[in-house]
């Protein structure tokens, strides 16, 4: 059995615990050990360390990476910035030793090590080559059939290429979420926004509405081009950021049509028929819809 | 690529461009952020590919990518200073995939985040999140602790909320960093 350390993170340990729900049902169904990596901090996320000390990102980011590393697993995340921020780390890490070497004298002060050999990967990733999409097939017990998905990978999903252990073929042309959500039953066609930014994090908090802007492009383009009855995201962020959003852009009248968004392990929760109470039950825009229609469709 | 890069100086001086007498400071903007992070800052040649595909340049910051590098190389370090930009960018890194000079305009939006930083031009909610990360372990800290008993989770993660000495291990690196030598959070 394949093992990884669960990182949440804290998005979705704080605000989408129901991510952390369906990534500790689905995972175990589908053959994937979970440690829980007891002790594990913020990834450190982008507003914090990385914006005032390299060295002091790092520090944070290995002592994370050096959790998997004690017990020889890699960690395995759901959020974006937690896969962008540690793996970003450990790629300066490994390439300036000095850096590296600094980072080995602060986490010696506590007594731990970090060679570099964990790291961070993806769920998308892990559910596209460690299960793939054949397993994943069959073990869903309701489809997608008749279901339109709009993905949103999300930009750490995908950039840096460099850093990170999978990559796209084509980064800006994203493929994975989609044949991922395909192998669910869904539609999940190309739109032109497709790799377009959520607005989530620091634009959020230092301009809501220019991070609503894009937001309302987002939306009106996955309504106009591809009239989508979902958004599946890779990304916690992501998930916050479209599913509350659209709910104020709606408020202020802004656009006048509403589209659930889900996590692609929430997404996968529902289809192996996990309580939808517990896999997807914390959000602003409304899910029951498209719940009661994932629930119809019996494999 | 590497014979190109042989071609290009360590520094372009068009500090004449600034149309005004430079400090000591200005002139040494560019150094300062190469140190924080931005070794490429002086490969760029303004092509303006990171600017077409960034979110700030798309929703009308004034300082996107393309126009910050320009800035730093003329040591416009005031104007910088003052303005939020820095802090907006979602480091999404599509500017650094597209780069045709490696310069990875990330890191120099985030070179300069460190040295506003350093001279405490820093926004509240950062400030929050460095303060949330020294005392909680998470910086994102909504107390949703009904959120998870909702879904029927324990009340705490499996992170340093439950765990004293992993948090106790946290601050310890911490104090070891920039962040205790700023003093922008209060460490006990």
């Amino acid at each position: 059995m394949v093992k990884y350390g669960l990182f949440l993170g804290c998005n979705i340990s704080f605000n989408r615990p129901d991510v952390e729900v369906s990534m500790r049902s689905i995972f175990p169904a589908l053959g994937i050990e979970l440690d829980d990596l007891v002790g594990q901090s913020c990834c450190p996320t982008w507003g914090t360390m990385p914006s005032v000390d390299i060295v002091g990102w790092c520090a944070v980011a290995a002592r994370n990476l050096a959790l998997g590393e004690e017990k020889g697993i890699d960690l395995m995340t759901a959020c974006n910035s937690c896969y962008g921020s540690l793996n970003e780390a450990r790629h300066k890490m490994l390439t300036n030793p000095e850096i590296h070497r600094k980072v080995n004298e602060i986490l010696a002060t506590i007594g731990k090590r970090y060679e570099g050999k964990a790291k961070c990967r993806h769920v998308a990733w892990v559910l596209y080559k460690d299960v793939g999409l054949e397993k994943l097939k069959e073990s869903i017990k309701y489809t997608l059939d008749g279901i339109t998905v709009a993905v949103q990978p999300g930009c750490h999903f995908l950039w840096p290429s460099e850093v990170y252990p999978d990559k796209e073929e084509d980064p800006f042309n994203p493929k994975v979420l989609r044949e991922l959500c395909e192998a669910l039953g869904a539609e999940a066609p190309y739109y032109t926004k497709l790799i377009e930014c959520c607005g989530m994090g620091a634009l959020r908090s230092t301009d809501p509405e220019k991070s609503f802007k894009l937001v309302k492009e987002k939306m009106e383009n996955i309504k106009e081009e591809i009239d989508a009855d979902l958004i599946v995201t890779t990304c916690s962020s992501c998930l916050i950021q479209l599913d509350d959003a659209q709910e104020r852009l709606r408020k202020e009248g802004k656009i006048n049509f509403s589209i659930p968004v889900l996590h692609l392990v929430q997404v996968i929760a529902l289809c192996m028929g996990f309580d939808p109470e517990k896999v997807a039950g914390i959000c602003v825009t409304p899910r029951d819809e498209i719940i009661k229609r994932i629930l119809e469709n019996k494999r | 690529m590497e014979m190109m890069e042989e071609g290009v100086p360590d520094v372009i001086n068009l500090s004449y461009l600034a149309e005004r007498e430079e400090t000591e400071l200005e002139k040494r903007v560019a150094e300062i952020i190469k140190e924080l992070g931005a070794e490429r800052l002086m490969y760029c040649m303004q092509c303006g590919a990171c600017a077409s595909i960034c979110p700030l340049a798309r929703v009308g910051f004034e300082w996107y990518n393309k126009k910050l590098i320009k800035a730093l190389i003329l040591g416009l370090r005031d104007e910088l200073l003052d303005d939020p930009t820095p802090w907006a960018c979602v480091a999404c890194n599509r500017c650094t995939e597209i780069c045709p000079r490696r310069v990875s305009p990330f890191e120099v939006m985030f070179a300069m985040r460190r040295l506003m930083a350093e001279e405490y031009a820093i926004g509240s909610l950062a400030i929050e999140g460095l303060r949330s990360l020294y005392e909680y372990g998470h910086a994102v800290y909504m107390a949703g602790r009904e959120a998870r008993k909702k879904v029927g989770l324990p009340e705490k993660p499996p992170s340093t909320e439950s765990d004293p000495k992993a948090l106790e291990d946290l601050r310890k690196i911490l104090k070891q960093t920039k962040l205790a030598e700023l003093g922008l959070v209060p460490m006990e």
